[in-house]
């Protein structure tokens, strides 16, 4: 039934595959203090970037890493991941509203709706790859967006769901800057998951999977049920995500669902590098920061800045920001040893 | 091992780092009469999009034009002489209007933010403000939830509502085109609200709605044709279009409406929501006899053309009325705080409520005290045909003037402040 399907992936496939090896090759040392610098970063940022920008940031980066997570390591690109990020959104705002739960409950309850949405679409979409599988998940998105759309008495349509409180056992949390450090440990929490998921055995098939489909199933693999897994933890990430990003702004509104929400996503992949999982954390600081910036300096046309650097990305550095800096590294430390 | 002690290392450097930091809290306000000694106006607006012609940094340089004027009124004896004017582009996104609000009130020192099109966007603007306890004042979305159930003691509703809007041109248009109506919206928040207030007023005034169609928000292919192909196969055939769109999508619809003939074909036009820019970007000849309800018309009476032609040699363009409701709203707010002595919120709000004003933009106006709508006169107005637009810009003939009283809906028992 499927064996027609996988012939195809070469075609459709997108990632330049080095920048994880690179930085896995990387030595211990190194490792060390790249994860020292970056909780560094995370720790200050606030101090930094105006606070409510830095939040943003962070529900980005479990975003991004989410769809890397697909796009970078199972070979699957996503258009379509507003769905998970935005329904988790509007099941937490919803949840946090009328039950009044603690927003790291909400959170969760958004995360896990997005992943259970995730199973029926992911189990269709998986069927097919390259630009068939983007082109389903976009539609999938779409669906829940007009649903959200139509569905006025629960969502409130375009005005949006106003007023989701932030929750937590009493603590004062509307200064955004104490809000940061109260999600901060949720999205370390997040990236570390997927971290552990791209460096666990089934991690590796998926890398397999996403290289050579063919032989990965030759081998015994059951290829759809792998990459059915990563697609609905993938949904869980983007869904802790969008349900932060909802008590983060303490608004839903449908922009959360729209489809170019789910443009940037993948644009904000390519910017920090394909398959290198903390790309997408910098490719999110860096559009994030940018977007907001370019909202103040009186330019007007903002779409032109974010599409000109993504043109000169993919045409110039394909590789991404963390990954062409990878890929220096790794040069410069072989001239070295030679 | 290894990696839990660097782990270590790093979370405690870091704590060391944030507590050095300090709170970085917001700033609590001196006890002086003015914050920072300045006021600071904020026009937050789309400065880029579909909404940036008929309003965007126009809009600033009109309310720069207030801060110059007020100025030069009260000269020594102003409240203060450092008025300064700060701007963002939202980009018709709410979270970005959300994240820049709070930036323009805790960081730029924004006393007053101004406009904010996109009724979503609008919505979250007037709970920042009702949070940080500072001024807003909406002109850019049309939705009365601002003065319905989202009320609240610092958000003022200005220039026009879905209201206003439906119930000038719903009902005259009833009277004077035709009864059956074909009505096709945008579908989000400003189109519902408007369909169901034209439906309510067509109803009322003895027409009725055959169909109504909700075109996808935004329309980016900007094609409406299956829409307007459908119209007059409806039966029983709808004698009036009335479209909902606005901006660059009304001129979409307005274009296709041309080419596929229906006036012709015995539709009429009736808009909900259209600006002199549209008009201007469309020719009036496309626009014809259209009628529409308009909160403010730069050439019609002297005053306004005054002010319209002080705004032409500023931005090389006629006014809307949004440039002039911004204008309006930051003289309001200057005039409010002069008095007051103070940009103290809550001082400036008092003064406001229930003020009867009359300026350049509001006529017979009243800032009402119980839902902070600002009621004033608006007009019925009727886009005049080709041969008879005597110089550019003038596009318009107003039918009849709307008084204040009538303009706009009594305050809503949703409205608790």
């Amino acid at each position: 039934m499927t064996s027609t399907v996988d012939t195809e992936t070469d075609a459709g496939r997108p990632a330049p595959r080095s920048g994880l090896l690179a930085v896995t090759r990387a030595p211990g040392w190194v490792r060390y203090a790249l994860l020292a610098v970056g909780l560094l970063v995370a720790f200050w940022l606030p101090n930094g970037l105006y606070p409510a920008v830095a939040v943003d940031i962070l529900c980005w980066a479990l975003f991004a890493v989410a769809v890397d997570l697909l796009l970078g390591f199972t070979g699957l690109m996503s258009f379509g991941h507003t769905a998970f990020w935005g329904a988790s959104a509007y099941v937490t705002g919803l949840t946090a509203i009328h039950l009044g739960l603690p927003f790291p409950a909400a959170v969760l309850a958004g995360a896990l709706a997005a992943a259970v949405l995730a199973v029926p679409i992911g189990y269709l979409a998986v069927k097919r790859t390259g630009i068939y599988f983007a082109m389903v998940t976009l539609a999938f998105a779409q669906m829940v967006y007009y649903v959200a759309n139509e569905w006025r008495s629960v969502t409130r349509g375009e005005n949006g769901l106003q007023g989701v409180p932030r929750e937590l056992f009493g603590l004062d949390l509307t200064d955004d800057y104490y809000f940061y450090y109260a999600i901060l440990p949720i999205v370390l929490l997040g990236l570390a998951a997927a971290w552990r998921i791209v460096h666990s055995p089934f991690g590796r098939v998926l890398v397999g999977i996403r290289d050579n489909p063919a032989r990965a199933r030759a081998l015994g693999y059951p290829v759809h049920r792998y990459k059915l897994t990563a697609f609905v933890l993938s949904g869980f990430i983007a869904g802790l995500g969008g349900g932060l990003f909802a008590v983060g702004h303490r608004f839903v509104s449908l922009d959360v669902l729209h489809w170019t929400t789910s443009g940037k996503a993948v644009i904000v992949v390519v910017l920090g590098g394909i398959g290198t999982l903390w790309g997408g954390v910098l490719g999110a600081g860096i559009l994030v920061r940018l977007e907001d910036w370019l909202s103040f300096s009186g330019f007007e046309a903002i779409g032109l800045v974010t599409g000109g650097i993504f043109v000169l990305v993919v045409l110039v550095f394909r590789r991404g920001v963390w990954g062409s800096a990878a890929a220096l590294a790794t040069r410069w430390a072989a001239s070295r040893r030679r | 091992m290894r990696g839990t002690v660097g782990v270590a290392a790093a979370s405690a450097a870091a704590m060391v780092l944030v507590a050095g930091c300090g709170g970085g809290g917001p700033q609590s306000g001196g006890d002086q009469k003015l914050t920072g000694g300045r006021i600071v106006l904020g026009v937050l607006n789309d400065q880029s999009g579909a909404y940036s012609e008929l309003s965007g940094r126009n809009s600033v340089k009109a309310v720069e034009m207030a801060i110059a004027d007020f100025k030069a009124k009260h000269g020594d004896k102003a409240v203060t002489k450092d008025i300064t004017v700060e701007t963002a582009d939202h980009q018709n996104k709410p979270d970005i209007a959300n994240t820049k609000a709070q930036e323009m009130y805790d960081r730029q020192g924004v006393d007053l933010i101004l406009d904010v099109p996109t009724s979503s966007a609008a919505l979250r603007v007037a709970d920042v403000a009702k949070e940080k306890e500072k001024l807003y004042f909406n002109i850019g979305a049309a939705t009365t939830d601002l003065t319905g159930k989202s009320c609240n003691k610092y958000t003022f509703h200005y220039a026009y509502d879905t209201y206003m809007l439906a119930n000038g041109t719903g009902r005259t248009a009833t009277e004077q085109v035709g009864k059956n109506w074909y009505i096709l919206y945008p579908n989000y928040a400003f189109g519902q609200d408007m369909e169901k207030s034209f439906s309510t007023a067509i109803t009322a005034a003895g027409g009725q709605v055959v169909g109504k169609d909700g075109a996808p928000f935004p329309n980016t292919s900007g094609d409406f044709s299956t829409f307007l192909l459908k119209a007059p196969t409806l039966n029983p055939k709808p004698q009036v279009l009335g479209t909902m769109q606005a901006g660059a999508e009304l001129v979409n619809v307005v274009k296709q409406y041309n080419e596929f003939k229906l006036r012709e074909k015995g539709v009429g036009l009736a808009v909900g929501l259209m600006f002199i820019t549209d008009i201007h970007s469309l020719t009036p000849a496309a626009l014809a006899g259209t009628t529409y309800t308009d909160a403010w018309y730069w050439n019609f009476d002297q005053q306004n053309r005054e002010f319209a032609d002080r705004f032409q040699k500023e931005t090389g363009t006629r006014p809307s009325f949004a440039h002039a409701a911004n204008y309006s709203a930051a003289i309001q707010y200057l005039e409010a705080a002069q008095s007051a002595g103070t940009d103290d919120a809550d001082t400036v709000v008092r003064e406001l409520e229930g003020k009867e004003v009359n300026d350049v933009f509001l006529r017979n106006g009243k800032i009402r005290a119980e839902d902070h709508r600002v009621i004033h006169d608006a007009y019925l107005a009727q886009v005049k045909p080709q041969s008879e637009v005597a110089e550019p810009w003038d596009y318009v003939k107003v039918l009849k003037t709307i008084p204040a009283a009538e303009a706009f809906r009594a305050p809503s028992a949703d409205c608790k402040m």
